[in-house]
């Protein structure tokens, strides 16, 4: 039983890592259409940063969260600025956009990672943080990884009362639909497109935190994670907060008991039959409207 | 009509140095090329192991007034290239190097599969290779008169564990292993060391590369409770099956990963959890002067430790190239015969090649105690006794 509930739990686990990873990206792409390829390179600043908050100044990686959220956040509306404003401007639709800023992100993914690999270097990077057992109802888990699946399952459910039952959520939700429309009945897009893609990026930033500190870090570290993000989110339908957190359990679970009963090398294969599996019975994913 | 003279001797004579400047080249730097990860997945291990010591290497060399070349002191200039962990950019980067560059020598990429690319091409244009990072039968196999692998291969490190299990009466053994050439080379290396020494193999396993959670495995395994767990894995798995195998309290006896371990990386981040892990290794600064004074140069000039294994390798080869040129000077055909023939010196000893394998460093058990990668077999190379049992993990 014990084992059962185990296997379970290990899956939920992953499969909360899943969705956390793909929370930002969501926003961006599920929400915005902004396709940011490079979402993976600003989980890894948060989590470089956290490394260093933890490292070097010896803060709490828990109580550096906000600071990293903050920080991504302001350069998300300072990238935002920069580099989508002009493609969201002129795009005649929001096929364009996709497009466009698909190849902005591809460039953006080289800019951050070399940086990061100029500043740190390439060595693997790591710290031991909440590395202990926890023993629940006979399974023994490590407090680091329950913690970030609590913040995943928080935070997915967050994000989705704030997109269904907020008017700002409501407002973002019309940007997407139509964003010509959502001019003409008074929504400031030029205020909330930036701000909704800062918190994509505060989002990257606060999972690479929590990323920390589980797995080890290097600057190559998010391109597999802006892979998985993508899944996700396709899986479980784009622009669902619910969905991504759906879509995350369900890849976290069928890897989990395909693994155990199957070979642990067909995970990739696992993966991808979830992925064409659900395509093939919901072309828009899980939770699409 | 005196100035066009002047002015036209004056080309002449700057045609005449151009050509003749070759003539006085033999004064001018050695030309030493290599491409080798700096960005991607590989430049983790590559930033670690192999090209700090080159740099290191041609700075020391540079600062004793240059190369021996037969005698003659000539500067070291590395012509060093990125080759962005991309196998397509590996080959390219040094068939450009060899082809038209016409560098003097290489020194080689970092990983198995790199330079398994590359081989052909140094054998085509007749450089030699001394590689610290390349492991595997199937390298040597290949019967590469220019290829002179550093490492100890997988046979001879799998051997050296089966004989420590003997010798501390382990009689059953669960394996898991990476599914990649890596992972594959050193499980036969190992499995065929097991059956010898009538060690059975209750579970083998093998896992994807990029596996996030290897808990469920850890579990089946710790419920058969070997008195061995090996896991011949690379860097990001060696960190995982570390963490999740304290955090289900799975202790055996032997607790062994491979790649990684040797990386002062997994000291600074486990503490204290890393004591009694064993894995890859060959040496550590108390395993000689020598050691000891390469260890302080790499501290100093790069601010971060060497790792305990290939490191060392890596180091040796360059020991082995600069001896060679000191003998053999630049003819490239010359040195191969003089590398293929003679034996070093090198800070992990004597060295020397039969068919392009080094047949002198023997394989070897370390562990970690106390914050070193203490070597504890075999016996005559041992730095330190081994913990075994392993200590409950803190």
């Amino acid at each position: 039983m014990a084992f059962w509930f185990e296997l379970v739990a290990t899956g939920l686990i992953t499969g909360g890592i899943y969705a956390l990873v793909a929370l930002g990206l969501n926003l961006q792409y599920g929400l915005m259409r902004i396709m940011n390829i490079s979402h993976g390179e600003f989980l890894m600043l948060g989590a470089y940063l956290t490394w260093l908050g933890h490292t070097v100044l010896g803060v709490n990686p828990l109580a550096f969260l906000p600071a990293v959220a903050l920080a991504l956040f302001v350069l998300g509306v300072a990238v935002y600025w920069l580099c989508f404003r002009r493609i969201v401007r002129t795009a005649p639709a929001v096929e364009v956009i996709e497009a466009r800023s698909l190849l902005v992100g591809f460039g953006l993914l080289f800019l951050v990672q070399n940086a990061a690999y100029l500043m740190w270097g390439a060595d693997l990077r790591g710290y031991s943080f909440l590395a202990e057992p926890i023993e629940i109802g006979g399974a023994r888990l490590m407090a680091n990884r329950l913690v970030i699946f609590a913040f995943a399952v928080g935070a997915s459910l967050l994000l989705l009362a704030l997109l269904r039952w907020t008017l700002i959520g409501k407002a973002v939700r019309a940007m997407m639909q139509s964003p010509v429309g959502a001019q003409l009945v008074g929504i400031d897009t030029r205020v909330l497109h930036p701000l909704v893609f800062g918190l994509g990026l505060a989002m990257a930033g606060v999972a690479g935190a929590l990323l920390s500190m589980v797995y080890e870090i290097s600057p190559g570290m998010g391109e597999p994670y802006t892979v998985t993000a993508l899944i996700v989110i396709v899986l479980g339908g784009l622009g669902s907060a619910l969905g991504s957190l759906l879509g995350g359990f369900l890849l976290g679970l069928v890897e989990a008991f395909g693994m155990h009963f199957t070979s642990l090398s067909l995970k990739m294969l696992l993966s991808y039959a979830v992925l064409i599996g659900v395509l093939l019975a919901r072309p828009k994913g899980l939770f699409a409207r | 009509m005196a100035i066009t003279l002047f002015t036209r001797r004056a080309i002449l004579g700057a045609l005449a140095a151009a050509v003749l400047a070759p003539a006085f080249a033999q004064d001018g730097p050695v030309r030493i090329g290599y491409a080798i990860a700096r960005t991607g997945p590989w430049s983790a291990g590559a930033q670690v192991t192999q090209e700090p010591n080159y740099i290191m290497w041609s700075e020391q060399v540079n600062a004793r007034g240059g190369l021996n070349v037969k005698g003659k002191k000539r500067m070291i200039e590395l012509v060093a290239l990125d080759d962005r962990s991309d196998m397509e950019t590996v080959v390219r980067s040094y068939e450009k190097l060899m082809g038209s560059d016409k560098v003097d020598l290489i020194l080689p990429p970092w990983g198995t599969g790199a330079n398994f690319a590359v081989m052909p091409l140094a054998q085509k244009h007749g450089y030699p290779m001394l590689s610290p990072t390349a492991t595997g039968r199937k390298l040597l196999e290949m019967k590469n008169p220019y290829f002179f692998a550093l490492l100890q291969q997988p046979d001879r490190m799998m051997t050296a564990l089966a004989e420590f299990l003997v010798a501390r009466g382990a009689k059953t053994a669960a394996v898991v292993y990476v599914d990649e050439l890596f992972g594959l080379e050193q499980f036969a290396g190992l499995e065929a060391a097991l059956n010898q020494k009538n060690i059975q193999i209750i579970e083998k396993k093998s896992y994807p590369i990029g596996v996030k959670d290897l808990q469920p495995v850890l579990n089946d395994i710790k419920v058969k409770n070997p008195d061995a767990f090996i896991a011949l894995s690379y860097p990001p798995d060696t960190f995982l099956i570390t963490g999740q195998s304290k955090a289900i309290g799975f202790n055996p006896k032997l607790f062994y990963a491979a790649v990684g371990t040797a990386f002062p990386v997994y000291r600074d981040k486990f503490g204290p959890t890393a004591e009694g892990v064993m894995g890859l290794g060959t040496w550590n600064p108390k395993t000689g002067p020598a050691t000891k004074a390469y260890f302080d140069a790499h501290v100093a000039r790069w601010k971060k430790e060497p790792d305990r294994w290939a490191s060392a390798h890596a180091w040796a080869g360059l020991q082995i190239l600069e001896q060679g040129v000191a003998k053999a000077g630049l003819d490239r055909k010359a040195l191969r015969d003089t590398i293929a023939n003679s034996e070093f010196d090198t800070i992990i000893g004597k060295m020397r090649f039969r068919n392009g394998e080094n047949v002198s460093t023997p394989g070897v058990v370390s562990q970690w105690q106390s914050g070193e990668f203490e070597v504890v077999w075999p016996p005559q190379n041992a730095t330190a006794a081994a913990y075994y049992p392993k200590p409950d993990w803190k």
